[in-house]
């Protein structure tokens, strides 16, 4: 019987595996557990990689697994964007801000000796799951929630208060309340993705303003077919208010993560991919100094939209 | 097999000068940042606050909280307050515009998003309410 020994002379920032960015037409997806990981002796070692500011905020959380899961979210973000460096680089030097509207990017004018990268990443976390998307050269955005979800208001009053006419159609349509629900989260994240990979905070594109939906619905169909709205097609968002939107510049995917969870990612199309291909992701499961594990092609990825 | 199991969460191995007990931001003198008018400036006896315009009544503050407590599924021993920040009492995104959603049918207010983005706290939502509804009259 083999003993697992997990020593603090494994825990140092030289054990995370060193990774080369994505291409510009890639995105990287990092999500940790926060169950598999129960060591307090890690969590104290994450816990060293956070400026005073990042741990006040994580001593401000009421409750032990809120604690934990505000660790791990800077945890992995620092971890994360560390491994990506060309020279080995502590996960405590990063220096973060937030652009004018509030989305957190990384200040690399802090850091002496470093090149400017063109690294975008989001971060999204329920409960049970923290995610980190990495894109190059293009904003980023992703959302996850937990695919059994449930909330408080009617999804039929709840659309009609957030979403926009053709989507409280579109849900409305839905007869089965379970395949409603379903469809209802699954449009939340790629909504949250959207408004995330913007960057411009939720006012700056609310979300009655602009309607998601497969690109194989056209606008005067509102009847779904038997399967998932967004189930092989590609997803595209329109824009209500001005032309000015550039929507067309922007792409989603739509992820079933380890069994439990919805991701929406949503980045800008590279000027590059001229051809509109589909986003290709590559998926790690992560326990941030101990393992990595990609699981792409697996049954803890399942595309359910955007990936023909 | 070795096990590692954390039953609480309380770090005592790192040593950090924090009071963990202590919450943050606690007694700020609190101005809403898009004040336009000065009104009677009202000395309250509640300590720590002095508003100027709209104060939430202690009511209004409660039945925020209530709403909080509901939308969050939090026992009804949590101590809930005008400071609590949603977020650290685990509100998400999709929590926090449904407790915004229940606000405004409890209230019969409207809630512009600009607005929605600025509440953090208990405070921040009942000020906005209390300000909403006096617009009504």
């Amino acid at each position: 019987m083999r003993m697992q020994c997990l020593d603090t002379k494994f825990f140092t920032s030289t054990s995370l595996v060193p990774m080369q960015l994505p291409s510009r037409m890639e995105t990287h997806l990092w999500y940790v557990k926060p169950n598999e990981v129960k060591s307090e002796q890690l969590l104290n070692k994450y816990l060293e990689f956070l400026p005073k500011s990042e741990k006040e905020h994580v001593f401000s959380m009421r409750g032990d697994e809120l604690r934990k899961g505000a660790l791990l979210a800077r945890a992995l973000v620092r971890t994360t964007i560390a491994r990506y460096q060309i020279n080995q680089v502590s996960p405590r030097s990063l220096k973060f801000r937030k652009n004018i509207h509030g989305k957190p990017e990384v200040d690399w004018q802090q850091i002496e000796d470093w090149h400017p990268q063109q690294l975008h990443f989001n971060i999204s976390h329920t409960e049970s799951l923290v995610a980190c998307g990495v894109t190059t050269h293009n904003p980023i955005g992703i959302d996850i929630e937990e695919k059994e979800r449930k909330i408080k208001h009617s999804i039929s009053s709840f659309a009609k208060r957030y979403f926009s006419q053709q989507e409280v159609q579109l849900l409305s349509s839905i007869s089965d309340p379970e395949i409603q629900r379903q469809e209802f989260i699954k449009l939340w994240t790629l909504k949250e993705a959207y408004v995330k990979a913007l960057g411009r905070g939720f006012s700056g594109s609310p979300f009655k303003t602009f309607t998601i939906r497969s690109a194989a619905a056209s606008k005067e169909s509102i009847h779904l077919s038997e399967s998932s709205s967004f189930e092989n097609s590609d997803i595209v968002v329109e824009s209500l208010e001005d032309s000015t939107n550039h929507t067309g510049d922007w792409q989603f995917a739509l992820l079933e993560l380890a069994g439990s969870h919805y991701a929406a990612i949503c980045s800008r199309k590279d000027c590059a991919n001229i051809g509109s291909h589909p986003m290709k992701i590559g998926v790690w499961r992560t326990i941030p100094l101990v393992e990595d594990e990609y699981v792409s092609g697996t049954n803890s990825v399942i595309a359910v939209g955007g990936l023909m | 097999m070795a096990t590692f199991t954390a039953s609480s969460l309380s770090f005592t191995s790192l040593s950090i000068s924090l009071d963990q007990n202590k919450g943050l931001a606690r007694g700020s003198v609190s101005l809403p940042a898009k004040a336009k008018s000065f009104g009677a400036l009202t000395l309250r006896s509640a300590p720590m606050r002095f508003r100027v315009s709209c104060a939430a009544k202690p009511e209004t503050v409660e039945k925020v909280c209530e709403i909080v407590k509901k939308q969050l599924a939090l026992p009804a021993t949590t101590e809930v307050s005008g400071d609590s920040k949603f977020a650290a009492l685990g509100a998400d995104s999709l929590d926090t515009v449904e407790i915004v959603m229940g606000l405004e049918e409890e209230f019969g207010i409207s809630v512009e998003e600009e607005s929605a983005q600025t509440i953090a706290t208990v405070q921040d939502a009942a000020d906005l309410i209390e300000k909403l509804c006096e617009k009504k009259e």
